[in-house]
C-alpha cells in the first residue's frame, strides 16, 4: 500500500501539474478538493482519465469521481480493491 | 434600444434538413435527426449524433467543387447554407460585394487536419490542407466560392460563435459602415471534439433529454446556416421583403469557469437582460425561448435558473431544440435563430423532444406545438465554453418594419467618426517583454524561427493560478492584467481577443495523442484550452469581468477583428472601455507546416510569436497615448477602392507596413503602398517583432508608443524612403495574402 500511495502521489503531481510540490507534501489523509490540495471540477475529470489509464478503473460519471478522490487514503484503497492492472 | 435590423434571407443545413422547407418539416412532425454514426470515422459509435445526411463528397458534388480542389466538411456545409440564404434575399454580385460576411467556427479544418497531420509532418502528401486548417481559411473559402463580400471575418466563441456573428454584423450595420451583413456559421463533426467532449463526460450514449430530470448529457451535431441581415433603407433600396427583424441581441461573460455556467445562471441572466432592453422590450412581451438547452446537468439547471431570474414564475415557452439537431456548437447559434424565425413565420412553438421529467429546479419546456397567444417575439439563447453567452431577439415582421416610406431613406449616420484612445498597452513576444526597450536597442535576430522571451510570471500568478495554463495563456493574460494595471481599469466594458491558431500547443497534443494513442484516455484540459476563446474567456474568469466578450480568428486579421469589434461598439456606444488583444504561439511542427507552404521561412522572414494587450477608451484619460481617428477592413478591394480609402485618410507622416521579412523596395506591397501614399516614408515592424498570425497587434503597439514617446526607432525606418519629419500622423497598415487590408490611423494627443 506504502507503494502505491507513493505512485498515486507522484501521478497526480503530474497529471495536475502541481510543479511546485513533491510526494511528501501530500497528506495521505488531506481532503484533495475545496480545501487541502484544492483541486476543482477539471482534476477530477483528468484523475478519471488516469484512473483509466493506469489502474485500468473506468469510472461512468465524475459525481462518482468525487467520492473515490476524497483523499489519498481512500483513493489507493479503492485502486487497490478495483485495479485491473 | 438599438435600431432592428431585418432579416431578408436564411439558409440551413443540418440533421433535420438541407434546407428551411425540409428544416421546417421535421419540426413540425417532430422528427429528430440523431441517430447513429454514420460518417464520422471514430470508434464511439455508442455516442448518437445529429450529422447532415450527405457525405463530404456527396457536398463537393452538389456544389460542383471539382476533386482537386481541398475542401473541408465545415466550409462545403457553410457554401450550402450560404448559397440558400444569398438566393433567398435575391442578393445580386454587386450587393454582396458591399456586403460584409462574418461566419462563426471553432472547428475550421480541423476534419482534415485531424486525417492528415501525420503527413503534414512527415510527408508532403496533402500539403494542400495545412493552409486549409485555421478557422479564417474555412471562411475565406466559403466566402470565395461566391465571390468576394466587403470584409469577412471569423468569430470564434466555441458554442456561441455563430450568434456573436450575427451581433458582429448587425453592429456594423448599426455603425453605418455597411448596409448588408451576412452572418452566421458552419460546424462539421470531428474526432477531437467528439473525443473532447468525452473527456469532459457530458455526451449522453442516449438521445438527449433537455431540461429533463433524467438528463445525461448532449448528443453532438453538425450543420451550417447563414442570414442576410440588412438596414431598413437598404430593403426598400432593394425593393425586398424582411422575413423577420432582429430586434435586439445581448452578450455577456459568466466569468466563471472554463466549461462549466455558474449556479445562478449570472451570464445567461445578463446576456438575455441586454438582448431585451436593447430590443426595448420587457420579459413579459416574449412568447418563446429557444434556449441553449443542452442536456448536460449543468447547463440546463443554470439557464433555468437565468430564466427564473429574468421571468419571474412566468416563463414563456421554452425548448431545446438541440433535440432535433444535436448541439452543432460554433452553428448552433446562427440554426438555432433559423429556427426561431420559422417557428415566427409559421406561428408554432418546436418541441422540445426526449421530456418526461420534470427537474426540481428546472423550467418546464414546450410540450404541444401551438402557441397561447401569437408569437411576436422570441429569445434564442448560445452559450459557450468559458461563459460567452449571446442572446438574438428576432420579431414579427410588421407594418412598421416592411415599409415605412423612403422617407426612413433620409437617416443615415453622420460620417464623422469619433477618436478612441489607446490608454495603456504591454506585449510579451520576441522583444524584451513588459518592457520598451526594443525601441532603442531592439534584439535582432538571425534565424527564422524564434519563440516568445517569457518572462517570470509568479509575479503575476500563483502556481495554483498558473498551473494548468500552457505559455501562451500566461503570456495573454499578464499582458491584460499589465494593460489594466497601467490604465487603472478594473473591469473592462469589452474583452476582445484575436488569435490566428488559439492555443495551439494544445490542439496539438490532441492531435499527436489521437495518432499515438487513438481514442482512447483523450485528456480533458488540452481539450477546453484548444478552443480559440480560451484565453479571451481566461481574462474575463480571472478579472470577474462580465461584460462583453469575443474572440476572433481570422489568419492574419484576427487581431484587426478584434480592434474592429471595439471601433464599432464604441462608436454605437455601446461599450466605453476594452481590452483589446492579439494572442498566438507558434509550435515547431506548425512552424514547420508554414514553411512547406511558404508562409514562413522565407529569406529574411523571422516567424515569433504575439502576446499584446491594448487598453481602448472611448474617454481620454491623462496618461493616454494616442488617438485612434479612423478605421477600416477590406476584403479583394480594387485599385481605385484602396486610393479612395487613401484620400480618405489624407496626409500621414508616415505608413508602419506588415511587410514581413526585410523589406526591398521592389516588393510588392511596399510598391502599392507607395503609390498610395506617395513621398511618405515607410517603417516596419515584423524585422524586429517577427510575422505571427496577430502581429498586426504588434504594429499597432510599436505604433502607439512611437506617437506616445515621439520619437522613430531607427531600425523601423525602411531604408530608401525619407526620414519622417514630424511624429503626429502614423497609418498602421496590415495586408495579409494581398486580399485582406487593414488601415488603422493613429494620431498623437
Amino acid at each position: 500500500m506504502e507503494e502505491l500511495i507513493k505512485e498515486i502521489k507522484t501521478n497526480i503531481i503530474e497529471v495536475l501539474n502541481l510543479e511546485d510540490m513533491t510526494p511528501e507534501d501530500i497528506e495521505n489523509d488531506a481532503p484533495l478538493f475545496g480545501e487541502g490540495l484544492g483541486l476543482d471540477s477539471i482534476d477530477v475529470l483528468e484523475l478519471i482519465v488516469m484512473m483509466e489509464k493506469e489502474y485500468g478503473i473506468k469510472l461512468k460519471n465524475p459525481a462518482e469521481g468525487k467520492e473515490i478522490f476524497k483523499s489519498i487514503n481512500v483513493m489507493a484503497q479503492y485502486i487497490s480493491d478495483h485495479r485491473t492492472k | 434600444m438599438g435600431e432592428p435590423i431585418l432579416v431578408t434571407g436564411m439558409g440551413i443545413v443540418s440533421a433535420i434538413g438541407l434546407d428551411c422547407a425540409e428544416t421546417l418539416q421535421s419540426l413540425r412532425a417532430g422528427k429528430t435527426g440523431i441517430g447513429a454514426l454514420r460518417y464520422l470515422k471514430t470508434i464511439h459509435q455508442e455516442f448518437p449524433v445529429g450529422e447532415v445526411q450527405l457525405s463530404t463528397n456527396e457536398m463537393a458534388q452538389r456544389l460542383n467543387i471539382p476533386d482537386c480542389q481541398p475542401r473541408t466538411r465545415t466550409s462545403l456545409m457553410g457554401m450550402m447554407a450560404l448559397d440558400q440564404a444569398l438566393r433567398h434575399a435575391q442578393l445580386s454580385d454587386a450587393d454582396r460585394s458591399k456586403a460584409i460576411f462574418v461566419s462563426g467556427t471553432t472547428v475550421g479544418g480541423m476534419d482534415m487536419s485531424e486525417q492528415f497531420y501525420m503527413d503534414f509532418l512527415h510527408n508532403d502528401l496533402h500539403n494542400d490542407y495545412i493552409s486549409q486548417h485555421d478557422c479564417g481559411a474555412c471562411t475565406e473559402s466559403i466566402a470565395d466560392h461566391f465571390g468576394p463580400f466587403a470584409s469577412v471575418s471569423t468569430l470564434s466563441t466555441a458554442c456561441s460563435s455563430a450568434a456573436n456573428a450575427i451581433i458582429n454584423g448587425a453592429n456594423a450595420i448599426r455603425e453605418g459602415s455597411c448596409e448588408i451583413a451576412v452572418v452566421g456559421g458552419s460546424e462539421c463533426l470531428t474526432k477531437i471534439h467528439l473525443n473532447g467532449f468525452n473527456s469532459l463526460m457530458i455526451l449522453d450514449q442516449n438521445q438527449c433529454r433537455p431540461f429533463d430530470e433524467m438528463r445525461a448529457g448532449l448528443n453532438l451535431g453538425e450543420g451550417a446556416a447563414f442570414l442576410v441581415i440588412e438596414s431598413e433603407a437598404s430593403a426598400l433600396r432593394r425593393g425586398v421583403s424582411p422575413v423577420a427583424v432582429l430586434e435586439g441581441y445581448g452578450n455577456a461573460c459568466d466569468a466563471y469557469h472554463q466549461t462549466a455556467s455558474s449556479p445562478d445562471g449570472e451570464g445567461a441572466f445578463l446576456s438575455m437582460k441586454q438582448a431585451l432592453a436593447d430590443a426595448g422590450l420587457t420579459p413579459a412581451d416574449i412568447d418563446y425561448v429557444n434556449a441553449h438547452g443542452t442536456g448536460t446537468l449543468n447547463n440546463d439547471v443554470s439557464e433555468s435558473q437565468a430564466m427564473f431570474r429574468l421571468f419571474g414564475p412566468k416563463v414563456p415557452p421554452v425548448s431545446s431544440t438541440k433535440s432535433f439537431t444535436g448541439h452543432t456548437t460554433s452553428a448552433s447559434g446562427s440554426i438555432e435563430a433559423v429556427i426561431c424565425i420559422l417557428a415566427l413565420q409559421e406561428q408554432f412553438l418546436p418541441l422540445n423532444l426526449g421530456w418526461k421529467h420534470q427537474m426540481p429546479d428546472g423550467i418546464t419546456p414546450v410540450t404541444d406545438q401551438h402557441p397561447s397567444r401569437p408569437l411576436k417575439h422570441v429569445l434564442c439563447n448560445s452559450f459557450g465554453f468559458g461563459g460567452n453567452d449571446s442572446s438574438l431577439v428576432f420579431g414579427l415582421t410588421t407594418e412598421h418594419s416592411v415599409a415605412r416610406g423612403s422617407s426612413s431613406l433620409a437617416t443615415t449616420k453622420s460620417p464623422v467618426s469619433k477618436p478612441l484612445f489607446i490608454t495603456s498597452a504591454a506585449q510579451i513576444s520576441i522583444q524584451r517583454g513588459l518592457s520598451e526597450e526594443w525601441m532603442d536597442s531592439p534584439i535582432l535576430y538571425d534565424e527564422p524561427y524564434v519563440r516568445s522571451l517569457d518572462i517570470d510570471y509568479k509575479q503575476w500568478l500563483s502556481p495554483a493560478e498558473s498551473r494548468r495554463m500552457g505559455k501562451l495563456l500566461k503570456r495573454a493574460l499578464v499582458t491584460s492584467l499589465s494593460a489594466m494595471q497601467q490604465s487603472g481599469v478594473e473591469h473592462p466594458d469589452a474583452v476582445i481577443t484575436g488569435t490566428g491558431l488559439g492555443c495551439m500547443e494544445n490542439t496539438e497534443i490532441m492531435l499527436m495523442h489521437l495518432w499515438a494513442e487513438g481514442e482512447q484516455n483523450c485528456k480533458p484540459t488540452p481539450f477546453m484550452q484548444s478552443t480559440h476563446n480560451t484565453i479571451s474567456s481566461l481574462v474575463s474568469i480571472h478579472t470577474h469581468s462580465h461584460g462583453y466578450n469575443a474572440t476572433y480568428a481570422h489568419k492574419g486579421a484576427s487581431f484587426d477583428c478584434a480592434l474592429e469589434d471595439a471601433w464599432l461598439q464604441m462608436q454605437l456606444g455601446r461599450i466605453n472601455v476594452a481590452l483589446v488583444g492579439g494572442q498566438d504561439e507558434m509550435t515547431p511542427n506548425y512552424f514547420g507546416m508554414l514553411c512547406k507552404t511558404s508562409t514562413l521561412g522565407n529569406p529574411s522572414q523571422i516567424a515569433g510569436e504575439t502576446a499584446v494587450s491594448l487598453m481602448l477608451s472611448a474617454d481620454s484619460t491623462p496618461d493616454a497615448m494616442c488617438k485612434l481617428t479612423y478605421f477600416k477592413r477590406c476584403y479583394c478591394p480594387t485599385p481605385n477602392f484602396l486610393s479612395h480609402i487613401a484620400a480618405e485618410i489624407g496626409n500621414v507622416d508616415a505608413v508602419m507596413t506588415s511587410v514581413s521579412g526585410s523589406a526591398t523596395l521592389s516588393s510588392e506591397s511596399i510598391l502599392e503602398t507607395s503609390r498610395l501614399f506617395p513621398d511618405t516614408p515607410l517603417m516596419q515592424f515584423k524585422n524586429i517583432f517577427g510575422e505571427s498570425f496577430t502581429a498586426y497587434g504588434l504594429g499597432v503597439y510599436a505604433t502607439a508608443n512611437i506617437l506616445q514617446k515621439q520619437r522613430y526607432p531607427e531600425t523601423m525606418l525602411i531604408p530608401g524612403f525619407r526620414h519622417p519629419s514630424e511624429c503626429r500622423r502614423i497609418l498602421v497598415l496590415n495586408q495579409v495574402g494581398g486580399k485582406d487590408y487593414t488601415f488603422t490611423l493613429l494620431e498623437s494627443l
